[in-house]
C-alpha cells in the first residue's frame, strides 16, 4: 500500500514537471532560427562611404544601377592668394560630372574641368563587397580606369617644356585605381588605394611616365547624416614628379535627402587623379590651401523593383 | 502501523490529483504553429512623397494551447523604395539596422479562443512591438483564419515613428510620414 502511495506520487511530480518544462519560450526557439538563418545568408557592409568621392579621389562606392549622380564640384584659388584676391575667393576651378550605374557593381562616369581644360571618362567596378554570414569578405574591393584628356595646349607646352603642337595622344593621361576598404564599425571606414597614373608625355628631362601612388583615406561618422573626411596621396618619391606635393585634404560632409554636400580644405587645385595625385604643385606649409565643395545629387532612371510575394 | 481506511482516502485523493495534474497537462500541451510564409509590407502617405517598401522574412511560432506568439523580422530584408539610397537611408539613418537588425512583436491573443478548431476568428493581440529597439506596448487586431491545421494571420495598424525614436529631419518632413502603415500576412502550421 505504502509502495503504491510512492508510486502514485511520483508519477504526480513526474507530471507536473513535465507540464513545466513544456512551457516553450518561443523566444528562445526563435533565436535560434535566426542564429542559424544569418550562418546561412550573406549581411552585406551598406555606406563603407555616403558617396562615390571621399574628397578628390574616388571610394569604394559605386552608383546604384539605374541611378544618375551629378556632381558639380569647385575650388576656389589659394588662401594664401591675399586680401585683394579675397584669399582665393576670387579664383574658381570647377568640375561637371556625371555618373551613371549600369549596375549595382559597374559605373560609367565622365566629366570636364575648368582647370587646364580637362575632359575625363571613367570605369569603376566592384569586384568585392564587404559581408558577414554565409560569404565572410573583410574589405571591399573596387578597380577603376580613368582616362583624362588635357586641351589646353599653352598649358601643357609649358608643364611638359616643349615647343612644337602636342599630338591628341599627347594630351592623354590614365589612370589605375585599386580601392580597398572597410567599414570597421558604422562610424568608421577606412581605405587605402595603390594607384598608377600613366601620362603619355612627360618632361622630358624626367624619364618615367608611370607615377605610382599610394592612397589612404577614413571617414568618421558625426551624426547620422555627417562625417569628416580625410584623405592623403602618397606618391613613391622614386616616381614623383619634380616640383610635386603630396595631396592632403581634410573635409566635412553631410547628406540630406539625395543630396550630399562636402566643404574641404585641400593643397590641389584639380580634381581628377592626374592633377590630384601625379600633378599637384600646391604645398599646405606654403598655404597653398584651397577652400572646395563637392555637390552631389542622385537621380533615379530606373525604379527599383517592387517586393511581389 | 497505518489504518487501512486512511490510506485509502489518501490513495483516492492522489488519483484524484493524479488525474487532475495529467488532464491539466493534456490542456497545457504545446502546440506550436511556425510561419511558413510571412510578408509585412509598409506604406508612408505624406504630402510630396509615397514610399513602399516589404519583405518577406517574417518569422514567428504561435503556441495556441496558451494563444501567446512571437513574431520577427530582419530589418535589413525590407525592398521596394523609390531609389536605392533611400534604402540606405532607411537602414542607415533611420532604422539603424546593422546595430537594431530585427524588429518584434511578441505577446498573446487577449480572446479566449481555440485556434485548433477551423474557423475565422476576429481577435485582439496585446504584446510589446518593439522597433529601432524601442518597446512599445500595443494592442493589434487581427484575424485569423483556421482551416485544416493552417492557420492564416492578416493585420493592418499603424506605427508611429516618433513613437520609436525615429526623428524626421525638417528637409524630408513632406516626404515622410510620421504615421505609418503596416500590413502583415502570414501563414502558419503546425510545427
Amino acid at each position: 500500500m505504502r509502495k503504491e502511495i510512492k508510486l502514485l506520487i511520483s508519477i504526480i511530480i513526474f507530471c507536473s514537471l513535465k507540464a513545466i518544462s513544456q512551457d516553450v519560450n518561443l523566444d528562445s526557439l526563435l533565436d535560434a532560427q535566426t542564429k542559424s538563418k544569418n550562418k546561412n545568408t550573406t549581411q552585406y557592409a551598406e555606406a563603407t562611404f555616403k558617396t562615390s568621392r571621399l574628397i578628390d579621389g574616388h571610394t569604394v562606392e559605386t552608383t546604384q544601377g539605374g541611378v544618375l549622380d551629378l556632381k558639380i564640384s569647385h575650388r576656389f584659388g589659394q588662401l594664401n592668394d591675399g586680401f585683394y584676391n579675397m584669399f582665393g575667393l576670387d579664383v574658381a576651378s570647377i568640375r561637371i560630372g556625371m555618373d551613371y550605374g549600369f549596375t549595382n557593381r559597374l559605373t560609367v562616369g565622365g566629366g570636364r574641368s575648368s582647370f587646364e581644360k580637362q575632359y575625363d571618362l571613367f570605369l569603376k567596378y566592384r569586384l568585392l563587397r564587404q559581408s558577414e554570414g554565409k560569404k565572410n569578405t573583410p574589405v571591399s574591393v573596387t578597380l577603376l580606369a580613368s582616362s583624362m584628356l588635357q586641351t589646353d595646349t599653352s598649358t601643357l607646352k609649358l608643364e611638359k617644356k616643349i615647343t612644337a603642337k602636342p599630338k591628341f595622344s599627347d594630351k592623354l593621361s590614365y589612370a589605375y585605381q585599386v580601392l580597398i576598404a572597410r567599414k570597421f564599425n558604422s562610424n568608421f571606414s577606412l581605405q587605402i588605394a595603390p594607384t598608377m597614373v600613366h601620362e603619355n608625355l612627360v618632361d622630358s628631362s624626367f624619364n618615367a611616365n608611370d607615377i605610382f601612388a599610394i592612397g589612404a583615406g577614413a571617414r568618421f561618422k558625426l551624426t547620422q547624416r555627417s562625417s569628416i573626411n580625410v584623405e592623403y596621396y602618397y606618391v613613391l618619391p622614386d616616381t614623383k614628379l619634380p616640383g610635386t606635393h603630396n595631396t592632403l585634404s581634410i573635409g566635412y560632409e553631410i547628406e540630406t535627402g539625395g543630396h550630399v554636400f562636402q566643404i574641404h580644405l585641400s593643397n590641389s587645385t584639380g580634381m581628377t587623379e592626374r592633377t590630384v595625385v601625379a600633378e599637384n604643385p600646391g604645398k599646405w606649409s606654403d598655404g597653398d590651401i584651397h577652400i572646395g565643395f563637392n555637390i552631389s545629387r542622385v537621380f533615379t532612371i530606373r525604379k527599383p523593383k517592387e517586393l511581389k510575394m | 502501523m497505518f489504518n487501512e481506511k486512511p490510506l485509502k482516502k489518501i490513495k483516492a485523493l492522489l488519483l484524484f490529483i493524479l488525474i487532475v495534474s495529467i488532464s491539466a497537462f493534456k490542456n497545457q500541451q504545446p502546440q506550436v504553429y511556425q510561419i511558413t510564409t510571412g510578408k509585412i509590407s509598409f506604406r508612408s502617405d505624406a504630402p510630396l512623397e509615397i514610399i513602399k517598401a516589404a519583405s518577406n522574412n517574417l518569422i514567428g511560432l504561435l503556441d495556441v494551447s496558451k494563444n501567446n506568439f512571437s513574431f520577427r523580422i530582419d530589418v535589413h530584408s525590407f525592398q521596394g523604395f523609390n531609389s536605392p539610397l533611400q534604402k540606405e537611408h532607411f537602414n542607415e539613418n533611420y532604422m539603424e539596422s546593422a546595430k537594431y537588425p530585427e524588429a518584434s512583436f511578441k505577446g498573446k491573443i487577449i480572446e479566449d479562443v481555440d485556434l485548433t478548431q477551423d474557423g475565422n476568428y476576429d481577435v485582439r493581440t496585446k504584446g510589446i512591438l518593439t522597433i529601432h529597439n524601442v518597446p512599445q506596448e500595443r494592442i493589434i487586431k487581427s484575424t485569423v483564419m483556421v482551416k485544416q491545421k493552417i492557420i492564416t494571420v492578416h493585420s493592418e495598424f499603424t506605427v508611429l515613428l516618433s513613437d520609436h525614436n525615429i526623428p524626421i529631419p525638417m528637409v524630408v518632413n513632406q516626404k515622410l510620414a510620421n504615421e505609418i502603415r503596416v500590413n502583415v500576412d502570414a501563414t502558419l502550421e503546425s510545427k
